[in-house]
């Protein structure tokens, strides 16, 4: 995470993304496809997991990728860019989940992959070489943590998503949210207990009992 | 545990503690059973999420990208040359306007001019004359009349 009062030569620096974030503002030619092939696996699995269908993911990922070109001119380097583009998705990815609360679509059962059909082997990648039971176990554990992650409220989704796979600090997760450090904590503590209770039955094996009384979320 | 004491072991699982702070919850970790079953449970329930599959970008991602970028960059051009198109045909209809305005209000000055004392005590001779000189065409004919053949000289003799 940058200091406060880095300068843009001191970011430039020590975050080679902010150079090459630079070279798009100045519209050097092939800066932003290079832009957009280092950062699209990262955006659309963060995206991925925040709203939950690959379709989505990728318009929303094309959608931020389109408002950082927009705003190349204004550019100024004052935080990490990956910082600066996971606020951008944040926001763009908020704003889209509460839009579609608004305007309620027809749930498909939780055993369909959507339109795309079935998901992939593929993206089991740790799974091609086991026996199918295990390759299936794996698929349905993955798609019963899919759920409880569905559980989450969006911001809770978002702080769980920016720690657990961008290894954001809680500082680096309150800039890109627009929250205080304190209240990135009290998310994180609420989305680990809530996803604690959705996931009890997976996470308790060995006969332990499921600790009682995890409350609803209610953060700040 | 109450909610605070779970934030606290939460943020010692991400690392969030100072050394002082990681050290006394190291402490209870070791001391009370039920603390670590909590950061156990804590700890597991946050592994399961490694099961969720890595989202891969459709391999035409970026050419798709691009081309939308390049649509709207095409799109922002095309909206700026109209804008500068009608701008400059903004620009010339006001000066039209400008020019029609200037032009009548000028005019509407020269017309309306009051003439000073001064300037008809100065003029006072040609307007008294005015309707003999609008019977002339120009100025010298009025000159050729003051010829001394024409009208003879001023000699006292002949008129008596």
């Amino acid at each position: 995470m940058a200091a406060i009062g880095d300068t843009s030569a001191q970011l430039s620096l020590r975050d080679p993304d902010v150079r090459l974030m630079i070279a798009v503002r100045d519209d050097v030619p092939g800066a932003f496809e290079e832009l957009v092939e280092a950062y699209q696996h990262r955006l659309i699995n963060v995206m991925q997991h925040l709203v939950g269908r690959s379709g989505d993911a990728e318009d929303l990922a094309q959608e931020v990728f389109l408002r950082v070109y927009r705003a190349r001119q204004k550019y100024r380097a004052r935080c990490k860019f990956s910082t600066w583009l996971f606020t951008i998705a944040n926001n763009l990815g908020l704003n889209w989940i509460r839009s579609r609360q608004r305007k309620p679509v027809v749930p498909l059962p939780a055993h369909d992959s959507g339109p795309l059909g079935p998901r992939p082997a593929e993206q089991l990648v740790e799974s091609r070489d086991k026996p199918p039971s295990s390759r299936l176990q794996q698929e349905e554990l993955a798609d019963v943590v899919r759920r409880a992650l569905d559980t989450l409220n969006e911001r809770q989704r978002m702080a769980v998503v920016l720690n657990k796979f961008e290894d954001m600090n809680y500082a680096e997760i309150a800039e890109v949210m627009r929250l205080t450090t304190k209240a990135v904590k009290s998310l994180l503590n609420r989305a680990r207990a809530n996803l604690r209770t959705a996931l009890a039955s997976y996470v308790y094996t060995n006969g332990d009992p499921v600790p009682a009384g995890e409350d609803e979320d209610s953060e700040e | 545990m109450n909610e605070e004491e779970r934030a606290t072991l939460v943020a010692y699982l991400d690392g969030e503690l100072d050394d002082e702070a990681a050290r006394a919850v190291e402490a209870r970790i070791s001391q009370d059973p039920a603390v670590r079953a909590e950061l156990e449970s804590l700890e597991r329930t946050w592994d399961l999420l490694d099961y969720l599959p890595r989202a891969e970008p459709s391999p035409s991602f970026t050419n798709r990208t691009i081309s939308r970028i390049t649509a709207a960059r095409q799109a922002s051009q095309h909206s700026s040359q109209r804008r500068r198109r009608w701008l400059l045909g903004a620009a010339w209809a006001a000066a039209l306007v400008l020019a029609v305005v200037g032009g009548f209000e000028a005019v509407s000055l020269l017309a309306s001019h009051e003439p000073t004392d001064e300037e008809l005590t100065r003029d006072l001779r040609v307007l008294e004359n005015r309707k003999q000189y609008e019977q002339i065409d120009n100025v010298d004919f009025l000159k050729s009349l003051d010829h001394p053949d024409l009208f003879g000289d001023d000699d006292p003799d002949v008129g008596g």
